[in-house]
């Protein structure tokens, strides 16, 4: 037996050594540790078999504890980030802009991240229609504020920093608006739980996100809908006071590389009767990529 | 050679763009030396990027152009320098390479270089020269230069070396924005090109503050006049120039206020010192942006010379704004105007966009012009005019 293959069948003896079920003949491991004499119990246990032992119920403990801690909105939504973390992310978006009148217009992007939630850098950069090809937006989310956020234009040879003010406007003819395409972290907000609720079949935690004083935001408050079986947002609805602004609908959720990833984003803005369908294509995660590529200088290339 | 040209063309490294634009341009006056009272224009606009590796790019952007008015000579010949009065048939609009290795960039040949950080007047802009055929409606040219850019943190240096000036291409003295004085017969024009080169540094910072610092020296990429003793003719020169300046962006809760100045001084006793500013707020709020400020000059010093053509300068002691509204996901209207301070020259155009489908974009038009004949923008009031374009972009 090699010596990987030794050390789990130590850990196995020693869960097979652990707690049965009081009522099915188990004792408890106190119980029938403090029965035996010291010098007795130095024999029987190695060392590290003795810190396996008084280690598992705790990990048990623990273990048992998550449902009840994931009650936490702030666990549930840090838990939701990290099971999406990656360090980096590239796709193809596809965009169709449907108006009031139900006018279909088509935008297509490229989408590069680095880093990880909250503290990331992305290049947004538009592949079509041919007017705006070449267009590109990049954004600097930061942890403790409000990203910084560029736009270049090439047919003017110039970037130009979209202000702090200036976020809530549509990005680009989409119902997405400029605050949206930047990071949430979650250290900027207070989270409520709010209860559960059924979003396309899947039973979901409501919880409330309210930025903090520290965090410029066009919305006043929103509500989160994470499902409880892959932890991944199913809907998003952004309020300015009591008026709901837009919502978010994450659908078409699959696993790519590890991660559960919705694949269509459909934004409404509610005031305008206007929506965008974003698709998402050709998805990969943890793909190398340098920080260089993540500047104003590389955004002009 | 074309085996290899078409190999890089296929390549998955090789992307681009471009466009096929069809404009007529209706005045309803005619003007002094120029009766027509339509202009058509068709320009095809190639831009070309083949990335080989991942630091280093090949760029190249032609134009092909033609109109009604022969302000496009009828010659076709490929035209690199960009020199000539009249815009070329065929030109190379930008040809360069570019490597970049960590923070450093370096891009060397026929290239487009904007600085500062303002909408409608850039005092600090000097590596931009402009296509004033039309002077209310204008697009920069591409220069022959070498430019290193250093970026590391929230600063950047950037330094610019040009071997040669590219000037601004001014209207045409047989066209109508060429404005000649009633009854004046033609003179004849001495044109002495510079062949001196062109520098400039400028760094910049980024952060809640965003401001830059520039110093440029060259020439003027605009030309000035003066009378030749004992003929009917004058001089057009394009005069040393020394600028130092700098832009300022401070994002506040309501809006943006940006500003940008340059202090432009020569060696050449004919050139005018002078001080060139210009403050403008900026918002965005729903489906409207917002851009609106106040250009303004001081002279320091006044030069020998009799006359020039600065559209910016020409811009001064102007209140300037500009506003949009989108109107839908394809649909887009805008406004534009400058007032001149004694109200002595107005220039209002408004602009409606539409786009159809992917590739096609209808714009229409208006400008009007209104003044006095010694204002620099009065001076066309004649050439108040509608607009129609069509565009392919691809």
């Amino acid at each position: 037996m090699n010596r990987r293959g030794e050390r789990a069948s130590r850990l196995a003896s020693c869960f097979r050594a652990g707690p049965l079920p009081p009522g099915e003949g188990g004792r408890s491991p106190g119980e029938g540790l403090a029965k035996r004499p010291h010098s007795a119990l130095r024999a029987t246990f190695s060392r590290r078999e003795k810190v396996l032992a008084y280690a598992f119920p705790l990990i048990l403990m623990l273990l048992l504890a998550l449902p009840a801690l994931a009650q936490d909105p702030r666990t549930i939504v840090e838990e939701s980030q990290k099971r999406s973390n990656s360090t980096s992310q590239r796709y193809e978006g596809t965009l169709r802009v449907v108006d009031a009148k139900s006018k279909v217009s088509e935008k297509r992007w490229q989408f590069d991240r680095i880093g990880s939630h909250g503290d990331s850098k992305s290049v947004l950069r538009f592949l079509a229609p041919a007017e705006v090809k070449g267009v590109a937006l990049l954004v600097i989310n930061h942890p403790d504020r409000s990203s910084d956020q560029w736009m270049w234009t090439p047919a003017i040879a110039r970037e130009r920093r979209i202000a702090l003010q200036d976020r809530s406007t549509r990005f680009f003819g989409t119902d997405f608006s400029f605050e949206d395409l930047e990071e949430r972290d979650t250290d900027q907000f207070d989270f409520k739980l709010l209860g559960d609720q059924t979003i396309d079949g899947a039973v979901c935690w409501k919880i409330e996100s309210q930025p903090k004083k520290t965090k410029i935001s066009q919305y006043t408050h929103s509500y989160v809908w994470i499902r409880k079986d892959n932890y991944v947002v199913a809907q998003i609805e952004n309020y300015k006071k009591t008026v709901l602004v837009r919502k978010a609908k994450y659908t078409d959720i699959q696993r790519v590389q590890n991660l559960w990833t919705a694949q269509t984003i459909e934004m409404t803005d509610v005031s305008r009767d206007s929506r965008t369908i974003l698709k998402i294509e050709k998805l990969q995660y943890n793909l190398p990529m340098r920080d260089e590529d993540f500047t104003l200088q590389a955004i002009q290339r | 050679m074309s085996l290899l040209l078409a190999l890089m063309l296929l390549s998955q490294n090789y992307t681009q763009r471009g466009f096929v634009e069809s404009r007529l341009t209706l005045y309803p006056e005619a003007a002094v030396n120029d009766s027509a009272h339509a202009v058509g224009e068709m320009q095809v606009h190639y831009e070309g990027f083949y990335k080989p590796r991942f630091d280093f790019q090949i760029a190249v952007a032609l134009d092909l152009r033609t109109d009604t008015h022969r302000q496009t000579e009828r010659d076709l010949r490929f035209d690199w320098k960009d020199r000539e009065r009249q815009r070329p048939l065929l030109s190379l609009r930008r040809l360069s390479t570019q490597y970049h290795h960590r923070g450093f960039t370096l891009e060397t040949g026929k290239q487009a270089i904007r600085w500062g950080r303002t909408d409608i007047v850039n005092p600090t802009d000097r590596f931009a020269p402009r296509d004033f055929l039309t002077v209310v409606d204008n697009e920069f040219l591409g220069i022959d230069a070498v430019r290193g850019t250093y970026e590391r943190g929230s600063n950047t240096i950037d330094a610019v070396w040009s071997p040669r000036l590219t000037p601004s291409r001014i209207p045409l003295n047989t066209q109508r924005w060429f404005v000649a004085p009633a009854g004046v017969p033609a003179i004849t024009i001495q044109r002495d090109m510079p062949e001196g080169s062109q520098s400039g540094v400028r760094w910049s910072h980024v952060g809640p503050v965003e401001f830059a610092a520039a110093y440029y020296s060259g020439f003027s990429h605009v030309p000035s006049y003066e009378r030749i003793p004992g003929k009917f003719a004058v001089r057009e020169f394009y005069p040393e120039q020394r600028m130092a300046g700098g832009d300022v962006a401070v994002p506040l809760r309501w809006l943006s206020i940006k500003a940008e100045a340059g202090y432009f001084t020569s060696p050449d006793s004919r050139f005018d010192e002078h001080l060139l500013y210009v403050v403008q707020l900026e918002r965005q709020s729903g489906e409207w942006f917002f851009v609106g400020g106040y250009g303004g000059q001081k002279v320091t010093a006044r030069g020998t010379q009799s006359a020039n053509f600065d559209p910016e300068r020409g811009l001064t002691r102007t209140i300037l704004a500009r506003a949009g509204y989108t109107i839908g996901p394809t649909r887009s209207i805008a406004f534009e105007t400058a007032i001149r301070d004694n109200g002595d020259g107005v220039w209002a155009k408004t602009e409606y966009s539409q786009a159809f489908g992917q590739h096609w974009r209808l714009t229409t038009g208006l400008s009007l012009i209104q003044g006095k004949p010694s204002d620099f923008l009065g001076q066309y009031r004649r050439n108040s005019h509608g607009l129609i374009a069509v565009k392919y972009s691809f």
